[in-house]
Parts: structure tokens; sequence; C-alpha cells
């Protein structure tokens, strides 16, 4: 991929395009879509999402409106910049056959990226990627059915050590990892337990750290940072540490305007 | 949609947490509301409305985020307008709110014959040109008072907005949600309702929304 600059929408907080109405996207390198997944998903039961002083938590539980629903409005879908598919499921057989299901349509984006933090629904909820043979089937799979595609493998650090998930991507010969997803976490809200995704600032060290083992152990492969990305500063720590692109999610809650900031000044702009 | 710095005009004390905020440049519709950015991760919704001819939202102090809208001398940045308009049904109106409604109140009544009343749970420290309680006991002795209107809108805390609808009853009520946001746009998904038809969005498809349809 060779996105100018380097700075993508993660998947999720930035939905399917609408903080275009907020950004110039001059200033984007790829936006990532919302993950879909092979069935509709209504979402979980509010409440959706707080923040916290270093962080926010959510559990949105990938409200969607499922693939077959997502190709017959794609034209909704194509953005005005270059744009990332994101796609999901509950079992190795739904991922495999959303990219069947994908293949005719793949041309329409610059990279699908696969989200493998979704809990295999078989396997009692446990990470997909934490039974190796199954999820290196679904990347052969995945790789064979969308031989031209740039693949991306988004990667939570638990389950097992990123660098080893990574080097499973690489063996399979997708081209790239997102790194990292949402990390497991709770609240307590009036004696009221919350659980859901941890994201934004408290990020930030775990994913650098992250991406600075995956880098030493594959030099090649294109790794986008993900996790706790609010400045030009935490833009640059990523891409020195051996990241090629920054994407950015949580920090839009606070202003879509950080996205037009670090976009500027990775473009060379003068701020 | 805008997003940009608002310039603060005045900021008014209503009771003992809730002020009422006004700035110099909002273009809005009726019903809609703005995510204000604050010192915390996530900008806030505030429902829109006016005083004194400006635009104006009213924040209940819960945190350090509603202190800063209130207390900052800086310019706040903030995107808008947001949500859906709402029109209601022909008719008179009651509309019965907490004083975090105040100034969508006040637009209402500038636009549509209705009447007003505030429930205060501290006693007001300005004078307002509505009808108000303050404490729970008088404002129920005022709700089971009410004579019949066309429509009803609703709309402050979940205890006092189930009350209300236990007392009165109509095909036209309306209720408007506050619920956390994260995005304000339809982007993030946290925002959802489940309605009887369907997962809907307060951001896009409310904030005010029919009360028979949840
Ligand atoms: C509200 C919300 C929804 C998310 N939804 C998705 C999703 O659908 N798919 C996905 O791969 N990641 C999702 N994520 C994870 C983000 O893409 C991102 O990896 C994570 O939030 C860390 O980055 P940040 O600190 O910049 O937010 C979501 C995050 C948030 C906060
Ligand atoms: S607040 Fe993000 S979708 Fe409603």
């Amino acid at each position: 991929m060779n996105l100018n600059p380097p700075l993508i929408i993660a998947s999720g907080p930035g939905g399917n395009g609408e903080y275009l109405k907020l950004i110039n996207p001059e200033y984007i390198g790829a936006y990532t879509l919302k993950t879909v997944t092979l069935n509709p998903k209504k979402g979980n039961l509010p409440p959706r999402m707080r923040d916290k002083e270093h962080f926010v938590i959510n559990s949105i539980g990938l409200e969607n409106p499922g693939i077959n629903h997502f190709i017959e409005n794609i034209e909704k879908y194509k953005l005005n910049v270059k744009t990332i598919l994101s796609l999901g499921g509950d079992t190795k057989e739904e991922y495999i056959k959303i990219a069947e299901i994908i293949d005719p349509y793949a041309q329409y984006f610059e990279a699908i990226e696969f989200n493998f933090s979704c809990p295999n629904v078989k396997k009692g909820g446990l990470s997909i990627i934490s039974d190796k043979d199954e999820w290196e089937e679904i990347l052969k799979k995945v790789r064979k059915i969308l031989p031209n595609t740039f693949l991306i493998a988004k990667l939570s650090i638990e389950g097992n050590f990123v660098e080893t998930s990574s080097q499973i991507v690489a063996k399979h010969n997708w081209e790239g990892i997102t790194l990292i997803n949402c990390v497991r976490g709770l609240i307590i809200e009036n004696g009221k337990v919350i659980t859901g995704g941890i994201s934004g600032p408290i990020l930030k060290p775990i994913s650098l750290r992250a991406i600075y083992e995956t880098r030493k152990k594959l030099k090649d492969i294109y790794i986008i940072a993900s996790g706790g990305i609010y400045t030009e500063k935490d833009a640059d720590e990523f891409l020195e540490i051996g990241a090629n692109a920054i994407s950015i999610g949580s920090a839009l809650f606070k202003d879509p305007n950080v996205v037009e900031k670090i976009g500027k000044y990775l473009k060379g702009v003068k701020k | 949609m805008e997003n940009t710095y608002l310039t603060k005009k005045d900021v008014i004390k209503l009771n003992k947490d809730t002020y009422i905020v006004t700035f110099e440049n909002i273009k809005f519709e009726l019903g809609q509301f703005i995510m204000i950015e604050t010192k915390n991760l996530v900008r806030k919704p505030f429902i829109l409305g006016t005083w004194n001819n400006h635009p104006a939202i009213s924040v209940q102090i819960k945190g350090k985020g509603t202190e800063y809208i209130v207390k900052t001398q800086n310019n706040i940045k903030a995107h808008f307008p947001l949500g859906k308009k709402f029109i209601p049904p022909s008719g008179k109106g009651m509309v019965i709110i907490s004083p975090t409604c105040i100034t969508l109140a006040n637009l209402i009544t500038k636009e549509y014959n209705c009447d007003v009343l505030v429930g205060s749970k501290t006693p007001l420290e300005y004078k307002i040109p509505f009808e108000f309680a303050t404490g729970d006991v008088e404002f129920a002795n005022k709700v089971e008072k009410l004579k019949k209107y066309d429509w009803y809108l609703i709309s402050g805390s979940k205890a006092m907005e189930n009350f209300v609808l236990s007392k009165i009853e109509s095909n036209n009520i309306y209720v408007s949600l506050e619920e956390y946001m994260g995005c304000g746009i339809g982007a993030c998904k946290s925002c959802a309702v489940f309605t009887k038809n369907g997962v809907k969005h307060i951001c896009t498809d409310g904030p005010i929304f029919r009360r028979d349809e949840l």
C-alpha cells in the first residue's frame, strides 16, 4: 500500500465514512470501514461506551448489517478516499464464507483487513486465533480465495504473543498486520460491572511494544499501528519503531481535527 | 455540519449545579444537539435551545468535563448541528423537563403553542418565565394536577421520566433521550436503543423519540 499520508482511520470508531463530513479527505491516507460479519449483528445491549481519564471502554458488539446487505448497498460504502474493508466472523467457517462472498468485489478496496479479535463462538468465545490450527486454516484459505488482494490481519495482544501471531500471518503470505485491537477491560459504575474493549492513550505503550517486537522478527511485512495515537509525536514514535502507517480511532471522539493535524504533519505540510 | 470553536457569551447559574451557557455562533434546528470538547477523551452531547435570543445549552455539573464547559474562559471546540429536527403534532403541548433542558423548552415555546413545567431538585437561583416545582413532592403534585394536552415532551432523569409517564396518558408523548455518545454522527454505534422497530441510534434517529416507538 502506498498511502499519503500514511494515516488510516481505524475500523469501528470511524463508522462507514461519517467523519468525512468533518475531516478534509486530503489528510486521510485510507479509511477503514466498520467490521462487517457474515450475518447481521444487532450489537450489545447498552451501556456501550464510557470514557475515563486515560481510556475509552466500549462494548458495541460489532453491530453491523451483515455482508449481504453490505454488498447490496455497496455504492453507499464507496468513499472519496482509499477504503479498507474490515471483515470478521464468529467461526472459522464464517471467515472463509465471507471471503468467498466478497471475492467479486475485492477490487473496490485498497485492502481487506480481517479482524481476528472476534470471539470464536464455537470454541467458548475465546479469540479466533487461540486455536492455532483453525486460525492457520483461515489464513491459508482466505489467501487462496483472495490471491490478489492486499490482506491485513488485525491482531489483539490476547491469546498469543503478537510477534508469534504475526509470524504466522507472514508465513501465509498476507501483506500486512494491524497491531493492536482493543484489550479487554472492566469498569465499575455505581456498583455495576461494565466490561468492554479498552482503547485510547492507555494502549500506546502496549501497542508500541507489540510493533517493536514484531518488527524485530519481520522486516518486510506492512505494519499498521493502532492504539492510543492522538498527536504528531505519537505518530512519529510509531513510525520510528517500525510501523508503515498509523491508524486513528478513539482520538476521533476527542477531536476529529487531530486527523487533519497529524495528516498535515505527515504530509510535510507546514503546521 | 461544522467542527469549530464556540464563543461563549454568558453563563447563568440556574440552581445548585446547573448553568445556562449561551453562545454566539451556532446554527441549528429545534431538537438538535451539539457535541462539545472538554478535557475528557470523549466529547459530551447537549441538546440545543435558546436563551436571551442566543443559542444556548444547559449544563449540570457532574464531573470535570461538564465543569470545564461552565468554567473555562477559553473558546470551546464542538461539532454541530446533530440529530433530527423535532416537529411536534398540532394542538397545544406540555413540555415537562429538568433544568438541563430549559433552553430547549424556551425555544419550543417560541416556535409552538405549549406550556412548560420545570422540575428542579434544588431551589432555582434565577427567575425563569416558566411554571416550576422544587423537590420531588411539589413536582409530583403539579404533574398530577396537569390538565389534558394534545402532546407532551418529557426530558429529564430516567426516574423523572418514568414518574411522569405513569401519570399521563396520550398517543402523542415524546421523550428526549440523554444517553452516552461517542461520535454524535452515526459512526461509532455507542448510542444504540433497542426499539420496537429495531436498533436505533440516538444521535441520528433522535435525540427526541415517540414514546410508543421505544
Ligand atoms: C467504539 C469502538 C468500536 C470499534 N470497533 C471495531 C471494529 O468494528 N473492528 C475492529 O477491527 N476494531 C474496532 N475497534 C478497535 C479500533 O479500530 C482500534 O484498533 C482501537 O480502538 C485502538 O485504537 P485507538 O486507541 O486509536 O482507539 C473499535 C474501537 C472502538 C473504540
Ligand atoms: S454517538 Fe456514535 S453512533 Fe451515535
